[in-house]
């Protein structure tokens, strides 16, 4: 929290940016906006615990008002948290040191849908699904399908190098970003241009994308679009294990395919949410591919997967399975009475590897993730030619707060280190935020020396998301 | 509700996702995490639970939902937040934790029996009777039509007569309390109840009819439930006109139109197919559907005092409403409620016509073969 002479002067300088309407320094306000979807936020939210309250919130209408009032809080040496839509799982948006959350959503503008080059030039604060049904309207789609595009914005997208269900073949937010306008810490304004390929350096727009906040504040985004498919293709193929499914998937990016979706659900995931709507043998494991393009092409892809699949010992389900994830994706977030009841609290350490490393640390996680007594189920949910990605989901409930939070925290450390113990990286989508900031160090190695020797150019004075991304405190 | 279920739902939505801000009105029209389902949810939550009791700001947060019920479309888990907000407007009201700007309703309801303060006496001023003789209806007008929206009470009282209903009006209609129960003034929207069933039950009316969806849903959902009980059955207009289809006349309107569902009609009484069967029997045209319909309507902006304490924002809203109506290209937009007509005309402008079923129907009859607007 800033001392009372400090919170004055920002205060009076805020209101001469923004105007009275447009910033908040009343604490129910703070409330609301103290967390994210940190389940371990929701949990102590559901306990009756409180959690670390922003001094001011800003909600900035353009660029120039998010330059002034960095220049102000960088003078005044006050942490600045950038909110975006506040649906982040990691704790990213949590004012830790108090401060400033600057709120971008009413950044929601979308600047101009250029057809012949196939972008769309969009505000940070523009909702997910708004800008996918205004670019549909047009005739294209952003292909980023996260199960957060009703609730997250661009720049929350950008600033975690988010990945929708479809990055299997329209690639995550960092390949989708082709230029960016954001603001550093002293109020100076950054432009990266909107081109395809350039040979001038390194590209400094991937600094940026997945700096949570750290770094910059994103303002504006020049992301790519397609042309909406003229079919898509649902099918499923259930495995014996998760190995065939893995060797089947390896097989298919080989042939030069790449299916829109591809996610293998290993036996307790099966079980779960597939098993409830579909008869699935006790054990097996659910492969979901869907194939977007014209239907001719569409259909050659399908029916070679198809082979492949089968060749590797899958039982064919058809669309069933796929179709029935696809059109109900989004109903594993919402709550229910059985994960909220008592002091339960889940996750997902949604780590990502190379598959010759793949199997050995999904076996790893599971293990010491297990041996604390938790639920562990998990898919193989955005796959590549080289690897992919592992959501490792985890349930515990405990008899009261104290331990809860505590075996909440030991399956994440030990989950972590048996990621990195066999070669695995610690997120591949969710970002670091407050969850996985400590792991930080140990996931980068010598290149982390780097991040913070940057850090420290473009943010002498530590204000920007102070104790997010592994770089300590707000001094 | 039992307290005990509202906790449990309290608790489901304090620690969810924001699974349905995006369809919230009052997201969109503040832009911030605080007038948000969750938001309400997660205030309420802790004060029930002792975490952090409701303090002045919380309360307008409260008071800043609109209580359309849009948010339960989109709650796999069925948490009525609107329901909640009511309860708890209702606890706030009485123990005078209120926002004070209501007060200009409250008080003008009680003395005036509507909540534009405009005298009794001029209640019925627009009613001029007709002469047929046919079967018996009452027209309970509702204030917005009797007030602001003569023109919806008009076309009422024409069409009725032209479809052979004798129409009466009775001087001692008072508010049907709907403002009253929306924003927590129960006790006052009893005492308006009382009166109304009282009146209603000893009018000559063979049955009554309404246009305003705030007093359908009074009589046929807020009455019963506080054991208040009407003799005679009440219709909507949409419901009534579905009933003589035939005797309606179609005209050429000229344009596309679209349909926007008021949430008291649609969300709240189940009242979907009637007004839009009357829209196509009259234009001889299918609906254009705005991306937003039926169960997933855009509130108008208009509900639960909304435009009394927060009026910005209610435009906003009724802005972005009037937009999807122009997005899918509609030349006339109809709706079926006095109060939404009445803030999605003022918000379109020259953009759209911005008509009332019944002023829709009775442009059919009045027109030849082409309606001129
Ligand atoms: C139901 C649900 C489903 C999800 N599904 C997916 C999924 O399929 N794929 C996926 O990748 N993620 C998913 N997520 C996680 C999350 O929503 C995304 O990672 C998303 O990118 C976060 O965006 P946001 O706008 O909500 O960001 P916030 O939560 O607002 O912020 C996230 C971080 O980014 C920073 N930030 C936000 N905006 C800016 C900005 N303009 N400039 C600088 N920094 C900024 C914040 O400070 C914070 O550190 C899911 C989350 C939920 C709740
Ligand atoms: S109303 Fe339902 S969907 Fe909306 S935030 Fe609450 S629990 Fe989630
Ligand atoms: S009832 Fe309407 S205004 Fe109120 S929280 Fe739900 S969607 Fe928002």
């Amino acid at each position: 929290m800033l001392d009372t002479r400090t919170k004055a002067k920002l205060v009076e300088q805020i209101e001469a940016i923004v105007g009275p309407d447009h910033f908040t320094t009343d604490e129910t306000d703070a409330v609301l906006n103290a967390h994210d979807a940190w389940p371990l936020s929701e949990a102590k939210i559901r306990a009756g615990e409180t959690l670390p309250l922003a001094d001011v919130i800003v909600y900035p209408s353009s660029t120039e008002e998010v330059s002034k009032i960095l220049r102000v809080a960088n003078d005044l040496r006050v942490p600045v948290v950038p909110v975006g839509g506040g649906a982040g799982t990691c704790g990213g948006t949590q004012p830790t040191y108090g401060g400033i959350q600057l709120d971008l959503k009413r950044m929601d503008k979308i600047l101009a849908i250029d057809g012949e080059s196939l972008l769309v030039r969009v505000q940070a604060g523009t909702v997910g699904i708004d800008l996918e049904e205004e670019v549909n309207r047009h005739g294209y789609t952003t292909g980023h399908t996260p199960t957060s595009l009703r609730a997250s914005n661009v720049g929350g997208f950008i600033a975690t190098r988010s990945g929708g269900s479809m990055s299997s073949l329209y690639g995550k937010i960092e390949d989708l970003t082709l230029g960016l306008e954001v603001v550093l810490a002293d109020g100076s304004v950054v432009r990266c241009k909107a081109v395809p390929r350039h040979s001038v350096g390194p590209d400094l727009r991937q600094l940026f994308i997945g700096s949570e906040g750290t770094l910059c504040v994103i303002t504006e985004a020049t992301l790519r679009l397609f042309p909406l498919p003229p079919s898509r293709h649902f099918r499923s193929m259930c495995f014996p294990d998760v190995h065939s499914g893995l060797m089947a998937i390896r097989a298919i990016f080989r042939e030069g395919i790449f299916p829109s979706v591809v996610r293998l659900y290993d036996a307790e995931d099966t079980a779960l949410h597939v098993s409830t709507h579909f008869e699935v043998e006790e054990g097996n494991c659910m492969l979901m591919l869907a194939f977007d393009g014209r239907p001719e092409k569409v259909d050659i892809d399908e029916s070679i997967s198809a082979r492949i699949c089968i060749e590797n010992g899958a039982k064919d389900y058809g669309e069933g399975p796929s179709k029935y994830w696809w059109e109900h994706r989004y109903d594993m977030y919402y709550p229910t009475k059985f994960a909220t009841s008592g002091f339960s609290v889940g996750d997902t350490i949604d780590i990502v590897a190379t598959y010759d490393r793949l199997e050995n640390v999904y076996h790893e996680m599971k293990r010491v993730m297990e041996a604390h007594g938790a639920a562990v189920m998990s898919h193989f949910s955005h796959m590549y030619p080289n690897g992919g990605s592992i959501y490792m989901i985890f349930f515990v409930s405990q008899p009261d707060a104290e331990s809860a939070w505590a075996t909440y925290r030991e399956i994440w450390d030990d989950g972590v280190a048996a990621c990195l113990r066999e070669g695995g990286t610690m997120s591949h989508q969710h970002g670091v935020g407050t969850t996985r900031s400590t792991y930080t160090e140990a996931e980068l190695g010598s290149s982390f020396e780097v991040l913070k020797k940057i850090k420290e150019v473009l943010d002498p004075n530590g204000i920007m998301n102070p104790g997010k991304l592994g770089m300590g405190g707000h001094t | 509700m039992e307290d005990s279920e509202a906790i449990e739902q309290l608790r489901l939505c304090a620690g969810c996702p924001k699974m349905c801000r995006h369809m919230c009105p009052t997201f969109l029209a503040w832009r911030s995490d605080s007038p948000t389902p969750h938001g309400r949810a997660l205030l309420m939550y802790q004060d029930a639970k002792g975490t952090r009791a409701l303090d002045e700001r919380a309360i307008e947060v409260l008071y800043q939902c609109l209580e359309c019920s849009q948010c339960l479309t989109w709650c796999l888990p069925q948490v009525d937040i609107a329901t909640m907000v009511e309860n708890e407007r209702m606890r706030l009201v009485n123990e005078g934790r209120y926002p004070r700007g209501l007060d200009k309703i409250s008080s003008a309801i009680k003395t005036n029996h509507n909540p534009f303060a405009e005298p009794h006496g001029k209640r019925n001023k627009w009613f001029v009777p007709t002469k047929t003789q046919g079967k018996k209806i009452l027209y309970f007008t509702g204030c917005t039509a009797a007030y602001h929206e003569n023109g919806i009470a008009r076309s009422t009282v024409s069409i009725l007569s032209h479809l052979g209903y004798k129409v009466s009006v009775t001087p001692d209609e008072w508010c049907c309390g709907s403002p009253l129960f929306r924003t927590g003034f129960r006790n006052l929207g009893i005492e308006q109840a009382r009166h109304n069933a009282d009146t209603l039950n000893k009018s000559e009316g063979e049955q009554i009819v309404v246009t305003c969806p705030g007093c359908f849903r009074a009589f046929t959902k807020d009455y019963p439930q506080l054991g208040i009980e009407l003799k005679k059955p009440v219709l909507h207009i949409s419901q009534l006109l579905e009933k003589h289809l035939d005797a309606l006349r179609a005209v050429d309107f000229g344009g596309p139109i679209t349909y926007h569902d008021p949430c008291h009609l649609g969300r709240h009484s189940g009242i979907y197919d009637p007004p839009r069967k009357v829209i196509e029997r009259v234009s001889g045209t299918k609906v254009v559907e705005m991306a937003r319909s039926r169960e997933n309507a855009m509130c108008c902006g208009n509900g639960a005092g909304m435009r009394t304490l927060f009026t910005d924002q209610a435009s906003t809203i009724g802005d972005a409403r009037v937009s999807q109506a122009r997005e899918v290209g509609a030349k006339f937009l109809v709706t079926s409620c006095p109060f939404c007509k009445n803030m999605l005309a003022s918000r379109a402008g020259k953009m759209l016509i911005v008509l009332d079923l019944p002023e829709m129907v009775l442009a059919a009859f009045d027109s030849t073969s082409k309606v001129k607007m």
